[in-house]
Order: structure tokens, then sequence, then C-alpha cells
């Protein structure tokens, strides 16, 4: 974290979800993205946390709580196909048997508003969370993408087709330092339903293609390895069986211009 | 109903594989060692001991449900059983959506929370360093983890800057890593 100080304080925040700032959260995101350093340091945060939550532990539960999941786990289907709803497990409502009637009728009207009150808030809340989340994940990558098309020391290759005519094109552009790879396709044939294009890194030290994402057609595609500094010999796409593979069983279809 | 004997990683894999085989059994023995943690999180949140009970029994039965969401290879269940407790209290407080799934990210800590000595020697230890700290930054702390307070919330109900915020929270959990270093 020596490096990176101006993200300290903010680590700290975010690994208890105590940072509310979009724009602060969006960029350490992006740092978190490209710095093994501090991804390693905010692991080290939430374990400083559950250290936190050691100072709680004291009271034990009453034994009707275990009671009660042992009863539970006993009428659960093991390994069914659809989860149970958590409403089926719930507490029984024991009011339902005495209250009269009536009561109980006005009380239903009232929670199945009041039911449709919070579903509308849950999925309103739950559509915005995931605009935000998509919102900084676009960020993020334009952020990349700029950065990459703009640095003049990434290694850029153009890859050509084999034996057909050079019309489909195939751009790579290599940062090894980030371990980020960005690939432009054009004029490519899409890929049939089953099949996927695979990118993959031919390394400079020899060894085995190392997969390097893949796509249906034409466009854009950003892909980090997990391993930054591999430094590429070269660069090859294959098509593969859907979702695609961690070996090349297809013909290289595209490499670098010989 | 605690096991007094410590429970190592591979105890707690096969523990786990117990469990997804459908072996009730396992669970109870799982329960009778976690369960304080968890109960004593979601109490320490949630204020109520009928609320903290109802999470205790849902984080249990999700694990009984889908016990290969926690990976015993890449950390241990205990801290992982706090952090769950703890995110979901938060979210039950905050009335916000309770996921259905456990997801959390295994966590290792490197303090021995497997057997009953040393997690009661962890405990006084934290509580030691806690009581150490100054009581603004304690409570800073408090909020940000036991009431899922945001650090401008903090910041508001505290009339602090926002950096002091920060930094009081940092400096608070990295005393408590130097003391387990």
């Amino acid at each position: 974290m020596n490096d990176h100080p101006q993200y300290a304080d903010s680590l700290a925040l975010y690994a208890m979800e105590a940072l509310d700032d979009p724009r602060e959260i969006a960029e350490l995101q992006a740092h978190l993205g490209t710095c093994g350093e501090c991804r390693r340091e905010l692991e080290n945060l939430r374990a400083d946390t559950v250290l936190l939550a050691l100072s709680s532990v004291g009271p034990q539960p009453p034994q009707r709580s275990r009671e009660r999941l042992m009863k539970a786990i006993a009428a659960e289907p093991r390994r069914a196909a659809e989860p149970r709803s958590r409403f089926v497990l719930g507490r029984q409502p024991r009011w339902l048997s005495l209250a009269p009637i009536g009561v109980a009728l006005v009380l239903a009207v009232i929670s199945i508003g009041m039911l449709r009150d919070i579903l509308r808030l849950r999925n309103k809340n739950e559509k915005l969370q995931a605009q935000l989340s998509d919102t900084m994940r676009q960020n993020e990558l334009a952020r990349e993408v700029y950065s990459m098309l703009a640095d003049s020391q990434a290694q850029r290759m153009n890859l050509v087709p084999v034996k057909a005519p050079s019309q489909p094109q195939i751009r790579t552009i290599y940062k090894p330092e980030k371990g980020h790879v960005l690939m432009l396709a054009s004029g490519l044939h899409p890929a049939p339903d089953d099949k996927v294009y695979e990118l993959w890194l031919l390394p400079m030290s020899g060894g085995d293609p190392i997969p390097a994402g893949t796509f249906r057609n034409d466009g854009m595609m950003m892909h980090s390895f997990d391993t930054a500094g591999i430094q590429a010999k070269g660069w090859a796409i294959t098509m593969e069986p859907a979702p695609g593979g961690t070996k090349p069983q297809g013909a290289i279809m595209f490499a670098p211009p010989s | 109903m605690r096991v007094p004997m410590q429970v190592s990683q591979q105890d707690e894999a096969a523990l786990l594989a117990r469990i997804h085989a459908g072996d009730e059994s396992a669970m109870a023995e799982l329960y009778d060692r976690y369960s304080g943690i968890v109960y004593g999180v979601a109490l320490r949140v949630l204020g109520s001991t009928a609320s903290a009970e109802d999470l205790l029994q849902e984080v249990f039965l999700q694990l009984w449900r889908n016990p290969r969401a926690f990976d015993a290879e890449r950390g241990r269940l205990a801290p992982w059983l706090a952090v769950i407790a703890r995110n979901r209290a938060i979210d039950m407080l905050r009335r916000r959506p309770v996921e259905e799934d456990i997801d959390e990210l295994p966590i290792s800590t490197g303090v021995n929370l497997e057997d009953e000595a040393g997690e009661r020697m962890a405990i006084d230890k934290v509580r030691g360093v806690l009581a150490q700290l100054p009581q603004e930054q304690r409570k800073t702390l408090e909020m940000a983890f036991f009431e899922g307070m945001t650090h401008t919330e903090i910041s508001a109900k505290l009339g602090e800057p926002l950096g002091t915020v920060k930094t009081r929270i940092r400096s608070g959990l990295l005393a408590l890593r130097k003391a387990f270093a």
C-alpha cells in the first residue's frame, strides 16, 4: 500500500462498505482492477474488520434457535431443483388462527397493499443499483480503452487471415505491464451459435497459448490476464466450441502477418 | 453445546462435504461451533434477540442449502461467517433487500478462531485494543462497522471533516491488525 497512499483511507472505508461517493468508488474500483498490491491490502482490511466483529462475540443463542434450525433443515428437500421460498420456512403467523376473520381480512388487504409497495420499491432499488453498477463498469472500461488507445508505448499488432483474402481485420493493443489486451475486429463473419472466436496470447517464452477472451462477431473486446507482465510473441485467433476453452482445438484463423 | 476441540481447515472441508451430502449431524456440529460468532455479531448490529435469532437461522439455513458457497481452500469459516452476519445484519438494519444467496468472498485472518481458547484470547485482545483507542475513534469505527453508516453520514453526525473520519477508520483497523501481527 506504500506505493498508493492516496487510496489508503478510501480502501479502508471500501472494505466495510462505508464509502459512498460514486466517483470515488468508481476511481478506486478502476485502480483495484489494475493494482495487485491494493487488492491484497483490501483483503487485509477485510480481515481486519473480522477482528472488529470479534468484539461483539459473547452472548450465546438460546437453545430454541438450534432446535428451530434443525427442524428447518430436516424439513428441507435436499438438493431440490428449485430452492424453497423463505416464506415457506418462515414462522407461522399464530394470530391468524386466533383473530376474528373480519380483522384478518382487513389486515390481509392492507398487507397486500404494503407488499406491493415493498416489491415496487425493491424492484426500483435493484434496477437503480444495476444501472449504477453498469455505468461504473462502462466508465472504467472507457477510461482504460482511452488510455490504451492514447498510449504510444502499447504494443499494436494487426492480424490478417492466413488463407482467405484479407477483408476481415483484427487489431490487438496490448499492455504487458498491466496485463490488458484490447482487440478490435471488423469484417468478420458472425460465429455459428455453438461456436465462438477465441483470442490467444502466444508467450514470448514459448509454452502453451494463453486464452485471452472470446467473441462472436465484429466489435471491441477487452481482456485482463490474471498475471501482468507476460510478454507476447504474437496473437492468434481460432474458432472454438462455445463458450471457449483453455487450450485451442480449432485451426488458427488469424495470426500476425509473417 | 459447543465443540471444545480445534477445527482444522481439513476438518472444515470435511464438515462441509458431509453437509453437502445431507448429513444433519454435521450441520449441528458446525452450528455448535460457530453460532456464537454469528449470533454475537447479529445481536450487536440489530440490538434485538428476536432479529438476531432470525438472522442466525437464515445464515445457517442458507449454508445448509448451499454449502459450496464457501470455498474451504481460500479461507476459514469463522471469519467468513462473521462477515456474512455483519453484512446481512446491516442490510436488515437499513431495510435493504437481503440477498438469497451467501456469496461473500472467503477471508483469511491468521487469527485462531477455530477453538474456544483461541477465540477467547482473540476477543480479549480486540477489546483491549479498542479500549485503548481514543473514544471518538472507537465510536467512528463502530458507527461504520456495526451501524453500517457511510463516512458522509458519520461526518455529518459527528460534525467532523470527511478526511478525519476516513483516517480514524483506517488507523483504527491498522491498530487491530498490529495487535495480531
